[in-house]
């Protein structure tokens, strides 16, 4: 059968029962929609989940030495710093690098003591996007003795540029470290430990105070491509200054992030499920009931001559019509969906009643309710691939029927 | 059908008449391969149908078949034009059918009526257009029952004329199960059935009975 007929006969078809037709439109298009609304909202949220794990406090990739992720001593230190920055670099793979020092201190401000954290930076390396002081003009603020304090700890201890703090710890010899500084700016860093308890300085600050000379406890790396992060890692591992450190990609350093993220395409895929299952009833039962109806049409066309593969093929195909349509008209909406709130944002507290919206870190990670929802390509065609193999399935039986049937014993019925 | 053996020569008119239940239909659609031959031996154009597949059946249908049914049993959804169009593209014709099947629905007085669809004609007018279909391609042969049955005697008689041409200038063949008189009446050979057998079978002009004189059928 020419495509030509085959077509117009399953799109016509498709108006003979309007209310039927409309109805399993509705159930297809509604799946669909469902679902890309689901993913979108998952992706928006994983994927800022997502950039806060291997944004500024995890970065891509870290070295370290051997045994420092597990103990945080501060003794298993990166030695060479110099060097092992400068072979990082020559990887074309690596956008950012940049070495860090912390170290627990106790803090003294006038009478009041409280513990904190010295983070050591170089300002330059961490004022790119994904660092720890993005878009901060640093390096006039810290060095010699000024520097930066976290926004959350400026409050709970009522910190205002200009207080001194005398530093109290231990340094990598395991001698008593002692320092003042001077606070020059109160920061709000994207890293819940820099926001909360940390006293930001330089590299050469902090080395002097914990006397650490060319020496770091942390590299972070920022790929140019993260799904290559593992091939770059294998190079880095290979590097001769990098002989005895650990590198290790965000995967390695957060294996149950990685979980998180798998489970959520298992939940995507659980809802793609669904979505097959509502546009599944939704064609099985027009295609079934057209079938039933049709019994002497189907008679008449294999009387006609038209091979039973013919009106298999027919039936497919306005199965497939319909399912498309359906897909269309889900994708529409989602898209529609996705337009409104990808400038805005969705709030999940305010969809839960809240009246603002709330940002929280946890462990380093930033959270927030407002989510932009993202939607991939592949969405849509998850959906268009599921309601077309929904489609054929559906079709099996009614085929099969007409398959065995005789045109007169079709025509009787 | 009971020992029945009639053997129907190319460029038949031939109508089949007889009482309601006599076997009319039942014969036609062996004939045409539309149902299963249970015993006896049909044989159309050399091939025996009991010994052919599904598909073969339906290509016989397509390649050397046209019908004609009393319901008119046209595509709801194609419009007069199109489902005469329909068969034509079925056996994979290509050029001008467009033009083969308006010329067909000219031919039969339905060119004002090609863009309408079958619930938007009348019955009669349904009839013709199934008829147009049946003979577009110009099969070997045309099974038609009661194609007049819908029909005023000036649209009978203008069918039957068109066949007729058709038979004459194409070799086609053609046979009806019919009660109208008008079709016996153009018929160059009159079967007449009762209980599945048959009873008479008259070749006009040459003023025989000729029971018998067929094989196939049995």
């Amino acid at each position: 059968m020419a495509v030509t007929s085959t077509l117009r006969i399953a799109w016509r078809n498709l108006g003979r029962n309007k209310k039927r037709s409309s109805l399993a439109l509705a159930a297809i298009a509604l799946g669909q929609f469902v679902f890309l609304a689901v993913a979108a909202l998952m992706h928006g949220y994983m994927g800022e989940f997502h950039a806060s794990i291997t944004g500024p406090m995890i970065g891509h990739a870290q070295v370290h030495a051997e045994g420092w992720l597990d103990d945080r001593s501060i003794d298993l230190t990166i030695d060479g710093v110099g060097d092992v920055l400068d072979e990082i670099r020559t990887d074309p793979a690596v956008e950012h690098v940049s070495a860090r020092i912390y170290a627990p201190v106790l803090t003294a401000l006038t009478e009041e003591g409280f513990m904190s954290f010295v983070v050591g930076v170089d300002p330059d390396a961490e004022s790119h996007d994904a660092g720890l002081l993005p878009g901060l003009e640093a390096p006039g603020l810290m060095g010699q003795g000024r520097v930066l304090i976290g926004s959350g700890f400026a409050r709970r201890y009522d910190i205002e540029p200009g207080a001194e703090l005398a530093l109290v710890g231990q340094d990598v010899d395991g001698s008593i470290a002692s320092g003042l500084f001077t606070v020059t700016e109160i920061v709000s860093s994207p890293v819940d430990i820099v926001n909360n308890l940390g006293i930001v300085m330089t590299l050469d600050d902090a080395g002097e105070l914990l006397a650490m000379y060319d020496q770091a406890h942390e590299m972070v790396i920022h790929t140019r491509d993260i799904d290559t992060v593992g091939e770059t890692v294998a190079r880095l591992s290979a590097l001769p200054a990098l002989a005895d450190l650990e590198v290790l990609s965000w995967r390695e350093i957060v294996p149950q992030m990685v979980v998180m993220f798998e489970m959520v395409d298992v939940m995507l895929l659980v809802i793609l499920g669904i979505v097959f299952v509502a546009a599944a009833a939704g064609i099985a039962n027009t295609m079934l009931m057209a079938t039933f109806e049709r019994k002497h049409e189907f008679g008449m066309l294999l009387s006609l001559g038209c091979g039973p593969s013919r009106l298999a093929r027919m039936i497919t195909v306005e199965a497939v019509t319909l399912g498309l349509v359906g897909v269309a008209i889900g994708t529409a909406l989602g898209l529609g969906l996705l337009l409104i709130t990808q400038q805005t944002g969705l709030d999940y507290a305010a969809l839960g009643g809240a009246s603002d919206s709330y940002e929280a870190s946890y462990k380093g990670l930033h959270l927030s309710s407002l989510v932009y929802p993202r939607l991939y390509a592949s969405d849509v065609f998850a959906g268009m691939i599921a309601v077309f193999l929904t489609a054929l399935l559906s079709v099996v039986w009614p085929i099969m029927r007409i398959a065995r049937m005789e045109p007169m014993e079709a025509m009787r019925l | 059908m009971r020992g029945l053996d009639l053997e129907i020569h190319k460029g038949d008119f031939l109508a089949i008449v007889g009482p309601s239940g006599s076997g009319k239909t039942t014969l036609l659609n062996l004939i045409g391969a539309l149902d299963t031959v249970t015993g006896g031996k049909v044989e159309v154009f050399g091939q025996d149908l009991s010994g052919m597949s599904r598909r073969e059946r339906a290509e016989l249908r397509l390649r050397s078949l046209g019908f004609v049914f009393q319901a008119y049993n046209l595509v709801p959804v194609l419009t007069a034009l199109e489902n005469v169009e329909f068969v034509l593209e079925l056996r994979g014709e290509d050029g001008g059918r467009g033009a083969t099947a308006m010329s067909v629905l000219e031919d039969l007085g339905l060119g004002e009526l090609a863009d309408r669809r079958p619930n938007e004609m009348s019955g009669g007018q349904q009839q013709r257009v199934a008829v147009a279909r049946a003979v577009a391609a110009k099969p070997r042969l045309v099974l038609a029952d009661e194609p007049t049955a819908n029909l005023d005697s000036e649209n009978g008689e203008l069918l039957l004329k068109m066949m007729r041409q058709l038979r004459d200038e194409h070799d086609m063949t053609f046979v009806f199960s019919t009660h109208d008189p008008l079709v016996v009446s153009y018929a160059s050979r009159v079967v007449t059935l009762r209980d599945g057998k048959i009873v008479s079978d008259i070749r006009k002009g040459s003023g025989s009975e000729a029971p018998g004189d067929a094989t196939e059928a049995n």
